[in-house]
């Protein structure tokens, strides 16, 4: 019988997950798995509702990446419908989308990341969170959670909300931008590149210096894995584009569109966590695959604006491509919230921002099927619409699920060389920060609590023989 | 209120995190709300993980599964006051529309039907304790206060904790959505039931004068309205009025109907055949509450199979 150490951290990432590590008769970990244990099932509960409502309704499955949610339904409805919006629509989509970006960017780089890059790793004080940042590096937090306040207020000026956006429909946007409106945002934006300008080399500096320290955090986490991101004309884009993959050699596959999803993805579920896995098919094989920040960088050519392609520049110098290692997601976040920052001021300041915003859309009988890369990676709605406009079943493939082999191939690794560790405490710092450098959804709220409460158990034949906690309590 | 702060506990159970990243959105006015709460737990801002005690416990997101269960208990039995905060806390929230399927059905739908899925089995429940439905906080705990909203407003946020902290009655009334909203309500001789698969609404008149099913004036205002001031029909996010939740024999379809009868030429059984054809959409944040799922007139499980079965 196989020993089964059983991690549950009392902290939620996506809902409640914990960690199971299987082992063999010689102490080997065979399996491993990242478990998510909670399921709303939204794929049933959209079927037989209004399937117009789905932009507002899907919003709800993440109060983290609402945005994300609420854009693509509505590009689904639009390909369903069989209309493109008119460009002033699709302009202030985007634009909403870079305010979301920035906000959830900015949130999980200094506010739940940043403690890690002010303090360190090995820092266990108890002001290892957002309050103790505020003393101790009071210029670099103000400013971070001012660019985040920014992102929000964008979001919520076009979107009608920051959380849970309403304005964006089939066939376009449902409101105009009065010109008072106008000059706000432009301000709001103006402000956001000299803010990003200001935190980028400083952050960046942070980022090195937290590498130089923990050496061991480029050689470990350095798993290969295919790599899945969206780039128009070769160049990084998070609102619309091809579907680029990367083998893990750096081969770049060929694009596909969102609408050939199904051929080119599968789903298979596990038996102890709610998410699934997802593979690419490719090359005659179901290929194991990151999506997110790292992979976009991975996948493109170039980025659109120039301070990100600055950036963009320094990380191919420093890490190649394809780079493999998990760390440098942070790194990766960095270049695109500059991108979001230029690119959000860029279009606030297009002509074409103020023409018709709405064309009418019907969608009855129709199948749509649209993507967008959300903060944390490629995210795809699909819905089948009967000829009452009434969702008759739907379909979606979410970020954080298709990192999740990627995130037990880690653990499974960096496991095997821990277990000959007798040192408990590394042994559960390690493996939450493996968890964390994939930025599962919600892992910034893990992130925030400092470090997880974790319960290991080690059974052999049904009995427990090992037991590892770490309370944080105060 | 002077000397020691108040303390506050919060924690999420099933819901998507949004009412936790809305306290966060008090933007600068959470350094006010720093001045005069201590947050001890709470997930997005502090490392506390157990419970220690307080006088106010915010519980967001409904009772899905036994760890959430055991949370609330661990909130009521530590906070001196709790506040259900959020439409799931409240109501069940969107997910409450999981009320209308038992738990196999969903599991099977993710994990068997759809079209990406190459495995054929359904995870194991037992490790994780996923409860047969989906229930408000109430339904297992005693709430002392109610702040509906997906998710509250900002304004409403603040002032709630400022009201507990200075000891008085909270501002946040009773009106419905309409309250915060700038059309214009008028008689017209609209004659159906409008959708926007058809035509565009305009910008300034009611949606129900339109003949647009708007559900604002039987929805509890905690948003301000951004809907429809931005052109979208409410969807009753925030919950019912307390017309509705008090009375036995009014909900949804009934008000709506008797209201837009009025202001249009369209006959009031038209309208509540409508809405009960799209009970999901219309009755989806609330459906699991028994104040609606009680009253003697709800019916939506049949509403519900009737659509799926295409009548």
């Amino acid at each position: 019988m196989s020993n089964i150490i059983k991690i549950d951290p009392v902290t939620r990432i996506e809902g409640h997950a914990r960690i199971l590590l299987e082992c063999d008769d010689d102490g080997a970990v065979s399996n491993a798995s990242f478990c998510v244990n909670e399921l709303r099932g939204f794929e049933r509960i959209l079927v037989g509702m209004e399937a117009a409502t789905m932009p507002q309704v899907t919003a709800r499955i993440c109060g983290v990446c609402p945005t994300a949610h609420h854009l693509v339904a509505a590009k689904a409805l639009d390909n369903a419908a069989g209309v493109e919006p008119p460009p002033a629509a699709k302009l202030l989509r985007e634009f909403m989308y870079m305010g979301h970006f920035i906000h959830s960017h900015s949130l999980s780089l200094f506010v739940l990341a940043g403690p890690d890059l002010v303090f360190g790793l090995a820092d266990t004080a108890d002001s290892h969170n957002i309050v103790g940042m505020v003393n101790a590096a009071p210029e670099l937090t103000k400013k971070g959670l001012r660019l985040r306040s920014l992102g929000q207020k964008i979001n919520e000026t076009i979107g009608g909300r920051g959380i849970h956006p309403v304005t964006a429909v089939a066939g376009g946007i449902s409101f105009k931008l009065s010109d008072g409106q106008f000059t706000r945002l432009q301000e709001l934006t103006a402000e956001a590149v000299q803010v990003v300008h200001e935190l980028a080399g400083k952050t960046k500096a942070l980022l090195f210096a937290l590498l130089d320290k923990n050496p061991v955090l480029l050689e470990q986490l350095n798993s290969p894995s295919w790599y899945l991101g969206t780039v128009q004309g070769g160049k990084l884009n998070v609102y619309d584009g091809m579907l680029r993959p990367m083998d893990s050699s750096g081969l770049v596959q060929p694009e596909f569109a969102a609408t050939a999803y199904r051929e080119m993805m599968s789903e298979r579920a596990v038996q102890n966590s709610y998410a699934k896995e997802v593979f690419l098919n490719m090359n005659g094989a179901e290929q194991m695959y990151r999506v997110g920040p790292l992979a976009r960088i991975n996948v493109a050519d170039a980025m659109e604006t120039p301070l990100a392609q600055k950036e963009f520049e320094v990380f191919k110098e420093k890490f190649g491509t394809p780079c493999h290692n998990a760390v440098l997601q942070m790194y990766a976040k960095l270049i695109e919230l500059v991108y979001t920052c230029e690119k959000a001021d860029e279009i606030i300041n297009n002509p074409a921002l103020r023409g018709e915003t709405r064309v009418p859309a019907d969608f009855r009988g129709g199948v749509g099927i649209a993507h967008i890369e959300a903060p944390r990676g490629t995210l795809i709605h699909e819905y089948d619409i009967d000829e009452r406009g009434i969702v008759r079943a739907a379909n979606m493939i979410i970020a954080t699920q298709q990192n999740t082999a990627a995130i037990n191939n880690s653990l499974k690794e960096g496991a095997n060389n821990l277990l000959k560790e007798s040192n408990d405490e590394a042994m559960l710092n390690s493996l939450e920060f493996i968890v964390r450098c994939y930025d599962p959804c919600l892992a910034c709220s893990t992130h925030a609590i400092g470090r997880m409460a974790l319960d290991v158990e080690v059974s052999r034949q049904g009995k427990i023989i090992r037991t590892l906690r770490r309370d944080t309590d105060a | 209120m002077s000397g020691e702060k108040v303390r506050l506990n919060t924690e999420w159970l099933c819901d998507c995190g949004g009412c936790h990243v809305a306290v966060v959105d008090l933007h600068e006015k959470i350094l006010k709300v720093f001045e005069d709460i201590e947050f001890q737990k709470c997930p997005v801002l502090t490392d506390v993980k157990g419970y220690p005690e307080a006088d106010i416990g915010i519980l967001t997101g409904s009772i899905r599964t036994e760890h959430d269960r055991h949370a609330a208990l661990e909130m009521r039995r530590t906070c001196k006051t709790i506040i259900a905060f959020g439409t799931c806390a409240v109501y069940g929230g969107l997910h409450g529309a999981g009320l209308a399927h038992s738990r196999e059905e969903i599991m099977d739908y993710v994990y068997k039907s759809t079209p990406t899925t190459k495995t054929s089995f359904v995870p194991d429940t037992d490790v994780t304790g996923l409860e047969h439905t989906v229930l408000p906080v109430d339904e297992v705990i005693d709430v002392d206060l109610y702040l509906p909203g997906c998710p509250p407003h900002a304004h409403y946020i603040f002032e709630s904790l400022a009201a507990l902290v200075d000891g008085r009655e909270t501002k946040a009334g009773q009106e419905s959505v309409c309250a915060g909203c700038s059309r214009v309500m008028k008689k017209t001789d609209v004659a159906s039931i409008k959708d926007t698969l058809d035509e565009v609404p305009d910008d300034e008149t009611c949606f129900l004068s339109q003949g647009y099913i708007c559900l604002g004036s039987v929805t509890l205002d905690r948003c301000l309205a951004p809907c429809p001031n931005h052109g979208i029909m409410c969807t009753g996010c925030a919950g019912p009025t307390m017309q509705i939740l008090a009375e036995p024999n009014h909900d949804i379809r009934t008000e709506i109907s008797d209201r837009m009868s009025r202001l249009t030429a369209i006959k009031s059984d038209a309208i509540i055949n409508h809405i009960e054809r799209s009970a999901k959409t219309h009755y989806a944040y609330a459906m699991a509450t028994r104040m609606i799922g009680n009253k003697p007139t709800f019916l939506i499980h049949k509403w519900i199979a009737d659509v799926e079965a295409g009548k």
